[in-house]
């Protein structure tokens, strides 16, 4: 069952939250304070926090001071396809927390413009154990970076220069570092 | 999207890199009520000649989309080659960049 919005669960009961993993996803324009997100993400969830799960994997991806080319970067501005992007990012959550069979996910993206420093994205997820939920975590973040409808461009000396593919998984720097 | 115009016709959006290098963002596209496809209409407005770098997409090996740029119907992931219907969205996204 699709959870109906963000909004603060009516149901006082976490035993009669619907049957299915729970799925908040959400565009946000302004900036976002990642925990205190996910903190009121649970408890609305699980007013009981004895009732939520044992398991949090949580990711936060901010932006960073410097463009790809390694200059300052002002600012970063990401596009995005109005109305696919928001039905993608419910699916790809619901379909990640479905096959890896975790509890909720809660998922948040930053469109516009956004400044160093500031979240870009956050992924939550609760499960009863944390391997589901580290794998579910990882799996989403990745989809998202490659599935939903996004475009970023940094800005650096008043110029604007579309981001031409993501970051890797790994840094490279540790990469490169001597095992 | 505005109300269909006659003749039949698809409205077509562009994104992203793909957008600013084409010059406009969104139009209807008549189709003259040939069966048409993304692909065909890719060709048509002449953005297999935007092509070439990383942002918009390079050129691919044959004749298709280039490498990294998809095609979204009605805002649902689709194939270049998917017959299209007056009235249709359709939508040229360059490789994406999220999360």
């Amino acid at each position: 069952m699709n959870w109906p919005s963000c909004l603060p669960s009516p149901v006082a009961d976490p035993c009669a939250l619907p049957p299915g993993p729970l799925v908040c996803s959400t565009l946000e324009t302004v900036p976002m304070a990642p925990h205190a997100l996910v903190e009121a993400w649970q408890g609305d969830l699980w007013p009981n926090p004895a009732a939520a799960p044992a398991a949090l994997a949580l990711f936060v991806g901010r932006v960073r001071g410097t463009t790809a080319a390694g200059q300052p970067l002002e600012a970063l501005e990401l596009e995005h396809y109005p109305g696919m992007s928001e039905r993608q990012l419910e699916q790809l959550a619901r379909s990640s927390a479905e096959r890896h069979g975790v509890d909720a996910v809660r998922v948040a993206h930053r469109v516009g413009r956004i400044f160093p420093g500031e979240a870009i994205v956050v992924v939550a997820v609760c499960a009863d154990r944390r391997g589901p939920a580290q794998r579910c975590c990882q799996e989403l973040l990745e989809a998202l970076k490659h599935e939903a409808p996004f475009w970023k461009r940094e800005w650096s000396g008043g110029m604007g220069t579309w981001v031409a593919d993501n970051t890797p998984l790994e840094s490279p720097k540790r990469m490169d570092r001597p095992s | 999207m505005p109300a269909s115009p006659l003749p039949p016709a698809v409205w077509v959006r562009l994104f992203g890199p793909l957008r600013q290098a084409a010059g406009w963002d969104e139009r209807w596209v008549p189709t003259d009520g040939e069966p048409i496809t993304p692909l065909v209409l890719w060709r048509q407005l002449g953005l297999a000649a935007l092509a070439g770098s990383a942002e918009v997409g390079r050129p691919g090996a044959g004749d298709g989309l280039p490498g990294g740029v998809r095609v979204a119907i009605n805002q649902q992931f689709a194939s270049p080659q998917a017959p299209l219907a007056a009235g249709d969205e359709l939508a040229f996204l360059p490789p994406i960049t999220g999360g």
